[in-house]
């Protein structure tokens, strides 16, 4: 759109529209400029006044800086617990698919020490997984831990045991992808299962299922906004509690908006570096 | 002779789908001490099956293999000790993609014989010296060609500093004029007077290098006897029609 000054004080949008019936129409929109300035310099000092309001008065940006710092730790957490979960889970199932003939054949007590494992893992799964993480995050903070009063353990337990569940089905999508005679080579040197496991087969998944991990914890960094619920003040309940005290919206709700965001992007990058650096020994 | 022994295999059975299908049914033989054992026959007759059951990369079914006197098949077997001195080459080379060359070599001698990393990445050099690839030292897999890595993988078999080496086709995978740099870094080894156990379908290496030859076919050894007897004057008629065929 080309915009055309007249007599400095007024503004001349000319639109071209292209219509069926009467060929091209020009049409003009002259705004007075003046106005345009006046309303932008009263409400730039309104802005002002408003985010004085919302983050200064009662120093409620300490709340704003504490709910970023939970949301952090409990994604943080929850990522650590949830990787911890999701290796363990799935060089259980992985190791039941690839092994369970041979060790049937092996005989002893391996094979139904496996078996059990992969049951409580698959039971595990599902519960997770079939229901939502807001009723788990309330069953573990309001019965498992009721006595406790500090919901940001609880939160960060609760998040990654959900989050474990996720991790554990792309690791061992990630296991699976890796060609068998990899296995075969470990442990044709040697290695037991689990040297195998954490030497060879961890490393090459880890940089195969990168991307999909990636997916994950945006997801978790994203679905830690429900820690309110138990009481955890994180970065939306930060910006809920603010947003009600103050009774503006807009503000609160797009700050904590835009902090989302800015993290989604900064760990995107950080991952896609990392990608690059695991991707060296593939030129 | 029996103190010569290194693998005793006794009526080693290896049965699919509740006996329909018997990739081994019934195998005796022995493998001797620095002797080069080289196992031919059509695809489908379950050598690689014999060789990978050697260390129990399958499970047989039935029957047991005897490795330094002991029966690996036993359940209270720690096979894990065992496979550590039976290096195994495989067709796909199978080495560590994220790791490089030297790492490849070096890691299962420092974790499993807890050497020392200098001590183990000496060793590594000396014998990528040997084989002509000091240079790819610090290379990763997927920059070398296909003999090199067969070469690379043969010799992080050796770093275990193995009793038997075990080759599973190890050239079969590789372009035409990169088959004869792997068969010459393996009659190298021969030559030194490593016990090897060779499934190939090299009948020149076979009739050079080995000491005695098995003939497979489904599942069952159908003749063995040196080279010479088996591919001059083969007595069983699949034997003559396998050689008619690949000869």
């Amino acid at each position: 759109m080309v915009s055309v000054v007249l007599h400095g004080s007024f503004l001349v949008y000319p639109e071209v529209k292209i219509n069926k019936r009467k060929g091209m129409v020009i049409s003009m929109t002259v705004i007075s400029t003046t106005a345009i300035t006046d309303w932008f310099s009263s409400s730039l000092a309104d802005f002002g006044a408003k985010l004085q309001m919302v983050f200064v008065e009662e120093d409620r940006y300490q709340q704003m800086i504490r709910g970023f710092l939970n949301t952090l730790q409990i994604t943080a957490g929850a990522l650590g617990v949830g990787i911890i979960i999701g290796i363990v889970v799935a060089a259980i199932r992985s190791s039941y698919d690839k092994n369970k003939e041979s060790l049937k054949l092996r005989g002893g007590v391996g094979y139904h020490i496996l078996r059990i494992l992969n049951l409580i893992c698959r039971f595990y799964l599902t519960v997770i997984r079939g229901t939502p993480v807001v009723v788990q995050l309330m069953i573990a903070y309001l019965i498992i831990f009721a006595s406790s009063k500090n919901g940001v353990p609880v939160a960060i337990f609760a998040f990654g045991v959900n989050s474990g569940a996720y991790v554990a089905e792309i690791f061992r999508g990630g296991i699976m992808s890796i060609d068998g005679g990899q296995f075969e080579a470990g442990r044709s040197l040697g290695f037991n299962y689990l040297q195998t496991m954490w030497h060879i087969i961890i490393p090459q998944m880890f940089k195969a299922v990168l991307p999909t991990l990636c997916n994950e914890f945006i997801a978790l960094l994203k679905e830690t906004s429900v820690a309110g619920y138990v009481g955890v003040v994180d970065l939306t309940k930060a910006g809920n509690i603010i947003a009600g005290r103050t009774f503006n919206y807009f503000i609160p709700l797009f700050t904590v908006a835009l902090v989302y965001l800015a993290l989604v992007v900064i760990l995107s990058w950080l991952v896609g570096r990392l990608e690059r650096r695991l991707r060296r020994s593939e030129r | 002779m029996n103190g010569n022994v290194l693998i005793e295999v006794n009526g080693l059975k290896k049965h699919y789908n509740k006996g329909t299908v018997k990739a081994l049914d019934g195998v005796n033989c022995v493998v001797h001490k620095g002797e080069v054992l080289v196992i031919i026959g059509p695809s489908g007759s379950g050598k690689s099956t014999l060789l990978r059951s050697l260390n129990l990369l399958e499970i047989p079914t039935g029957g047991s293999i005897l490795f330094d006197g002991v029966d690996i098949t036993d359940p209270k077997t720690n096979i894990n000790l065992h496979r550590q001195k039976m290096g195994m080459v495989f067709q796909h080379f199978n080495l560590f993609p994220h790791m490089t060359v030297l790492r490849n070599m070096t890691i299962a001698p420092v974790k499993l014989l807890h050497k020392p990393v200098a001590e183990a990445e000496k060793k590594a050099m000396e014998l990528l010296t040997r084989v002509g690839l000091a240079d790819r030292a610090n290379a990763y897999p997927s920059q070398l060609s296909g003999g090199q890595k067969q070469r690379v993988a043969i010799v992080r078999a050796l770093c275990m500093e193995p009793e038997v080496m075990l080759f599973d086709e190890p050239t079969s995978a590789l372009d035409p004029e990169m088959v004869g740099e792997v068969l010459d870094v393996m009659k190298e080894l021969a030559r030194e007077g490593m016990t090897m156990v060779v499934v190939t379908h090299e009948m020149g290496f076979a009739r050079e290098v080995a000491d005695r030859v098995i003939f497979m076919s489904d599942g069952v050894i159908i003749e063995e006897g040196s080279p010479k007897e088996i591919f001059e004057s083969p007595k069983e008629e699949r034997t003559k029609n396998f050689l008619k065929c690949v000869l």
